[in-house]
């Protein structure tokens, strides 16, 4: 993560000094949204809500969020998703948005947004529809890429169908699709470039996996991860020992792509997250919340969640886990032991829903 | 036309559009229409075949598979067509009781 390696090195450079008074340090904060229109700043070692910011037109909930690297502002897909917005996390005011609809084309972009590396571009997944006077016309799907300052349409091109994540490796040099497979397109272009199989993978007696992920929340680690469901084509279909969890994992920064099977299917998870300290260590969460060595490829434990959790991240150090998502409220869990911490409650018990979990740092 | 008299919307549709020489656009339905292209058919049963592995309790899947059309037929859509249907009930494991059906607009 950008912002941990600037507090790691501030932290080194302190101890190396000896100094007795350490600089600014910086301190976790999770952004995430309820419905129906409210933006969260959490405190989680606070164990409490920072700030609540109210987005103009942000039903049923805002869905993809992007903090800065300051923590300063944050983008929001919003207005049933086919607006973003650009909004300051300090005074909770809205300083850009772009609306993806017109009169004639409908637009909405289904999850996939993110913010390059440069924080100049923010670049979305579309699917636009055209309405005509008797019926509505399917139109390509897109990758459209806007001025993050100013919300400029700046370039665009068409890309495959049925891609939920949109991430953009450490350089920004490429922009990578979560879909049928991880796609990879020119991070200035959009341009496809390459891909990493995934259903049309030749792995000898497995079916096809199944992905299904659409949570934004690679960052701390800079680590794409997503948990996928393959059943042994050589074992007979009743034997519940054919059927197998794995771990994608995608490294931002390195580009190395990795699937690997880590336990028996005897439960799901929506989604992972990757430990900023040690990259082979992948929480996942759903029901239960569990710990992978995907390096082994072995569960190293699990333990039941106080109800369905959608999202899960981790903090920038690696000692904390946090899920949320679905219901209303985070819960923290030490990363190590799997106990849990606590939980924040949101604001009425609003559902977080589909909400993406960042987690981002300020300075102190 | 001037004989004709539009008996359903879509022969309504056809004669509006019929004044701007949009008549092309307007097509008879080739396909079933929903919001969603996914025919999941909702909660009944998990991938075991039981219920365990679906969302505890239930109400925390309701708005992560009714706002993104996950489900076609089991609840309003939001994104379009009834957008409203749950502002009013942001927590649905205590608001539950305010989500009503929806019933289509009459389009004369």
């Amino acid at each position: 993560m950008r912002t941990l390696t600037r507090s790691a090195i501030a932290a080194a450079v302190a101890a190396g000094l000896g100094l007795s008074a350490v600089p600014a340090l910086a301190k976790d904060y999770i952004l995430t949204a309820v419905k129906p229109n409210k933006l969260l700043v959490v405190d989680p070692d606070a164990m409490a809500i920072d700030k609540i910011i109210e987005i103009e037109n942000g039903g049923p909930a805002p869905l993809t969020l992007i903090p800065t690297e300051d923590g300063t502002r944050a983008y929001a897909l919003v207005n049933r998703w086919e607006s973003i917005v650009a909004v300051d996390l300090e005074t909770g005011e809205e300083t850009m948005r772009i609306d993806l609809s017109d009169k004639d084309t409908r637009v909405k972009a289904m999850f996939g947004v993110d913010l390059s590396p440069d924080e100049s571009t923010l670049a979305v997944y579309e699917s636009p529809v055209e309405i005509l006077a008797g019926e509505m016309q399917v139109q390509p799907t897109r990758i459209s890429f806007y001025d993050a300052e100013t919300g400029e349409l700046k370039g665009r091109t068409e890309a495959p169908r049925q891609i939920t994540l949109l991430m953009y490796n450490a350089d920004g040099s490429k922009l990578y699709g979560l879909g049928r497979a991880v796609h990879i397109f020119d991070g200035q272009t959009g341009e496809k470039i390459g891909e990493h199989a995934t259903q049309t993978w030749e792995r000898a007696n497995y079916s096809q996996p199944d992905i299904l992920d659409v949570w934004s929340q690679w960052e701390t680690a800079n680590v794409l991860s997503t948990p996928y469901y393959a059943a042994r084509t050589d074992m007979d279909p009743m034997n519940p020992e054919a059927y197998w969890t794995g771990i994608l994992t995608l490294d931002l920064e390195t580009g190395e792509f990795r699937m690997k099977d880590v336990e028996n299917t005897d439960i799901f998870y929506f989604s992972t997250a990757v430990s900023p300290t040690d990259k082979d260590i992948v929480y996942g969460a759903y029901t239960q919340l569990s710990k992978f060595d995907v390096g082994e490829g072995k569960p190293l434990k699990r333990v039941e969640l106080p109800h369905s959790y959608y999202s899960i991240n981790v903090s920038s150090d690696g000692s904390k886990v946090f899920v949320g998502g679905a219901m209303g409220d985070i819960a923290v869990y030490d990363a190590e032991t799997l106990d849990m911490i606590g939980q924040i409650p949101m604001p009425g018990g609003a559902n977080m829903s589909l909400a993406t979990m960042r987690v981002f740092q300020r300075d102190e | 036309m001037k004989h004709l008299k539009p008996a359903n919307a879509k022969a309504q549709q056809f004669t509006e559009a019929a004044k701007d020489g949009r008549e092309e656009e307007v097509v008879a339905m080739t396909s079933l229409v929903g919001c969603t292209t996914s025919f999941d058919p909702g909660w009944e049963v998990d991938a075991f075949g039981g219920v365990a592995a679906l969302c505890q309790p239930m109400e925390a899947d309701l708005y992560g598979c009714a706002d993104p059309c996950w489900w076609p037929a089991q609840v309003a859509d939001t994104l379009n067509t009834y957008p409203d249907w749950n502002a009013d009930a942001p927590a649905a494991q205590t608001d539950w009781r305010k989500l009503n059906q929806v019933f289509p607009e009459d389009k004369g």
